[in-house]
């Protein structure tokens, strides 16, 4: 009996040692290449604060023109309302005429780079189905994912301003830890890490975004770029012209 | 009718029961890596016999579940883009012909599927593993008890939900002992199959 009992027990831990690692995933998330700028805090009246226009959102997958998500617009909307940089939000495609002249128009490009090594997960997927599942646990499968987001601000008086941010991580798995939640996940951290490298970016220069604030004179982009703002309200009838200007003195 | 396709029955009719022919038309299956699926198949085994000295008329009812999961996104591009996936199946045959006997076996298996046309989607699958059966020993064919299943086949899915998919396919089948014992001339059968997979 107590053999027995022995035996089962050994048997229990060893498919337990066997089979836990079989189960395992971990995220790593690479280092951001931008400096790690110190976080600011500061008090800004509601008058000195101007409406976030969306004007442009553009997504790729390695290279090819995806259709970007409203749940990824969402989460770009509330990261920067998280700054208070801004007294309104304004999503794609509304009416922002009735803000006022002073607004900032915001365009962002995100540019998603997927390595889900697939040749070497077949193979060995391969290996591992060749093996009965018993090197499962000895065999990892890796997922890649990069995203480089390039958020682009123009001013109410047409100044430019770009910022950009990368970040990258990877899923190593076990087979039988693979999930499609993992992938979801690593998405959802790698993208957080690049909104927060890019909001800490903006807030370096909450001063020019504020409606009292003048154009930086080193600023190096000059040329007022005069369009509808939005497609849905009508131009106005006294800026139709390009026009450039000179650096303020 | 048999048990076995009786039961078989009423799943896939089970199955069916539980969506609507209608959604078919607006299903977009959503197969990433890590996307696990379990299904049940069940067909009918016809001998394939390929020289003069096979001569087993073997044949019967056969019940496969399976599991498998997803190990790569969509690879390639114009018709050949398809995913990989590998899992495990268990084969039971009811060999009814030329006595009745019973075979069992434990295949790990590889699947191919091409995606490109969206939610009816071809596949290629390669199983194999270990099988025993009571038949090897009646039959000259075959001497011992423990031996091993390859099957190589084509099918496809049709996805009825973005998780419920209803398969149907052709396999090749072999059951030999890989020269453990001789006699061993192996059997080989034609296998054509229907069934179900649930993703998740």
């Amino acid at each position: 009996m107590t053999h027995q009992l022995f035996r089962w027990t050994l048997l229990g831990l060893v498919g337990l040692a066997v089979t836990t690692p079989g189960c395992s995933r971990w995220i790593d998330i690479l280092p951001s290449s931008t400096v790690q700028q110190e976080s600011i805090a500061r008090l800004i009246p509601d008058d000195e604060r101007v409406p976030f226009v969306m004007d442009g959102f553009r997504l790729a997958q390695n290279g090819a023109p995806q259709n970007p998500s409203t749940d990824m617009e969402r989460r770009l909307l509330n990261i920067v309302q998280e700054t208070h940089l801004f007294s309104t939000l304004v999503p794609l495609g509304r009416n922002a005429s009735p803000l006022g002249d002073k607004v900032v128009t915001a365009r962002i490009t995100f540019d998603e780079t997927i390595d889900p090594h697939p040749g070497e997960s077949a193979w060995k997927g391969f290996i591992i189905g060749a093996s009965m599942f018993l090197l499962s646990p000895v065999i990892d499968l890796d997922y890649d994912y990069a995203t480089q987001a390039s958020l682009e601000l123009e001013r109410w008086d047409g100044q430019l301003k770009r910022y950009e941010a990368r970040s990258a991580g990877a899923v190593h798995y076990k087979l039988f830890g693979a999930t499609p939640i993992m992938i979801d996940e690593l998405k959802g951290r790698v993208t957080e890490a690049c909104l927060n490298d890019l909001m800490a970016q903006l807030v370096q220069d909450t001063d020019l975004y504020m409606a009292s604030s003048t154009p930086a004179p080193d600023s190096p982009i000059r040329t007022i770029t005069v369009k509808a703002r939005n497609p849905v309200a009508p131009p106005p009838a006294h800026s139709i012209l390009p026009v450039s200007t000179a650096p303020a003195p | 009718m048999p048990l076995l396709v009786r039961i078989f029955t009423a799943l896939v009719l089970g199955s069916l029961m539980s969506t609507t022919i209608a959604q078919a038309a607006d299903v977009s299956p959503t197969i990433t890596v890590g996307t696990q699926e379990v299904g049940l198949a069940g067909g009918y085994m016809i001998p394939q016999r390929l020289t003069d000295e096979h001569v087993t008329n073997q044949q019967g009812p056969v019940l496969m579940p399976s599991w498998m999961i997803t190990i790569t996104d969509p690879v390639g591009s114009g018709w050949y883009r398809g995913q990989v996936s590998i899992g495990a199946e268990v084969v039971y045959l009811q060999f009814r012909e030329p006595i009745l006997t019973h075979g069992i076996g434990f295949t790990p298996k590889i699947k191919y599927t091409f995606v490109g046309l969206d939610h009816i989607r071809p596949y290629l699958e390669f199983a194999g593993g270990p099988f025993w059966t009571d038949l090897a020993g009646n039959i000259p064919e075959e001497s011992v008890e423990f031996n091993f299943v390859l099957s190589a086949g084509i099918g496809i899915s049709w996805f009825i939900t973005p998780q419920t998919s209803l398969n149907v396919g052709y396999r090749f089948q072999h059951i030999s002992n890989a020269g453990i014992e001789y006699p061993n001339l192996g059997l080989n059968a034609n296998l054509p199959f229907g069934g179900f997979s649930f993703y998740f």
